[in-house]
């Protein structure tokens, strides 16, 4: 600043002020906007020092005081969301892995059970409580995980992502209802399977989303492959139950390890970018 | 900013900061200073942006991609070269032409309703 050796000494000690109190902002806002803010404040006191002299310059700090008061309180503001936001997301990613795990093992351990109304007790019955439990468990955190991928990727995946992300957390929790009741109404059993279909197929078109738009940094085909199999399995059981026979154990459970995979890449990658943009806005 | 409305009516209505920022880059990039010296100017004083409303207004207007960093930075012999310069971006510039449509409407309908009728309406009219 070439003036800033002509400049009387009011105008250096208001500065040197001014520049202190930037503490008042969050460190992040202070690094980035603080030297241009104390640059300006230096410009407007000179004016002010000119044209109204010590009053012009009480006048000056009345108003910048109010306004350091005022934006200091916003910008903290600002960050505490973006804060609460990121935190969200990472829990979130956290959520969709573990509910991965504990909805594969629920599946997969259940498909054991050779008979389901057998009373409690032996091994069938472990199966069962490890089916019901896991995949409870899982679309409860399924749900955490979809709404966390929608509060932190919905506005860079366009609407129609955010909308596919929409109904994927509706097809969830529809899912998840019907889990819910199935043992006391039969049409828990459709809306178990309805909700389950809504949402990996949601997931699949919004795979499609995250690779066109590069949504995320890496692993772009994470959703797709989250969402895809699930799906083809429902349309291979159906062609294969209309022709009078079944499905192979070990096709189900590469299906679901498949879908379990896929589901933890997401999740690791949204924990792990809410970590990177947490620390950034610390 | 009205979440589910598309293109520029989200950001519709501007707060003031906003909104003269925007009209005083209309003509032109300017640096911090600049721009709070041109709003003053042209409010005749009414508006007095302090630093902390104009960064803090300028943080977000970036980031909602109304305007933009000039990479362009001045002859260090006519100004210091470590000032930032902003322009308008293509949305900044739709943003602040649909906001004065609608500030026109709102003229348009007080007209109507005959507000200012026997103060000074002959000025406004114009």
């Amino acid at each position: 600043m070439r003036e800033r050796n002509s400049a009387p000494a009011s105008i250096d000690l208001s500065v040197q002020i001014y520049t202190w109190l930037l503490a008042a902002y969050p460190e992040r806002f202070r690094a980035e906007y603080g030297p241009h803010m104390a640059q300006v404040f230096r410009d407007v006191c000179q004016r002010e020092s000119r044209r109204g002299g010590l009053p012009g310059m009480a006048a000056l700090w009345a108003r910048t005081s109010l306004d350091l008061i005022r934006t200091s309180v916003e910008e903290h503001i600002d960050r505490g969301i973006d804060m609460n936001r990121e935190n969200f997301v990472r829990w979130s990613g956290w959520a969709l892995m573990a509910g991965a795990v504990l909805f594969a093992a629920g599946l997969i351990l259940g498909s054991f059970d050779t008979n389901y109304s057998d009373p409690i007790g032996g091994l069938d019955a472990f199966y069962e409580i490890s089916q019901i439990v896991g995949i409870v468990l899982g679309q409860i955190l399924f749900v955490i995980g979809l709404l966390g991928l929608r509060a932190g990727y919905g506005t860079r995946s366009g609407s129609v992502g955010g909308a596919l992300l929409l109904i994927a957390v509706i097809g969830g929790v529809v899912s998840l209802g019907g889990m819910l009741i199935m043992n006391s109404s039969e049409l828990g059993w459709t809306a178990w399977a309805l909700g389950l279909l809504t949402m990996t197929l949601a997931l699949t078109g919004y795979g499609g989303v995250a690779i066109r738009r590069r949504v995320f940094s890496r692993w772009n085909f994470a959703p797709l492959l989250a969402g895809v199999v699930i799906p083809v399995l429902f349309g291979v059981s159906a062609a294969i139950d209309s022709s009078g026979g079944s499905m192979e154990d070990w096709t189900f459970a590469l299906g679901v390890s498949a879908t379990a995979v896929g589901l933890i890449l997401l999740g690791y990658r949204m924990q792990a970018e809410a970590a990177t943009t947490s620390q950034a806005l610390a | 900013m009205a979440e589910g409305v598309k293109g520029p009516e989200r950001f519709l209505p501007l707060t003031p900061a906003v909104f003269h920022i925007l009209l005083a880059l209309a003509d032109g990039e300017k640096h911090g200073y600049a721009i709070m010296q041109e709003v003053e100017d042209m409010t005749e004083g009414r508006v007095q942006m302090g630093p902390g409303t104009l960064y803090g207004s300028i943080k977000r207007m970036l980031a909602a991609g109304l305007i933009e960093e000039s990479d362009d930075r001045p002859d260090p012999a006519l100004d210091d070269e470590r000032r930032r310069y902003y322009r308008l971006a293509a949305l900044g510039r739709k943003v602040l032409r649909q906001e004065t449509e609608r500030m026109a409407g709102l003229m348009a309908l007080a007209r109507r309703k005959h507000v200012w009728s026997g103060v000074g309406s002959r000025s406004i009219q114009t």
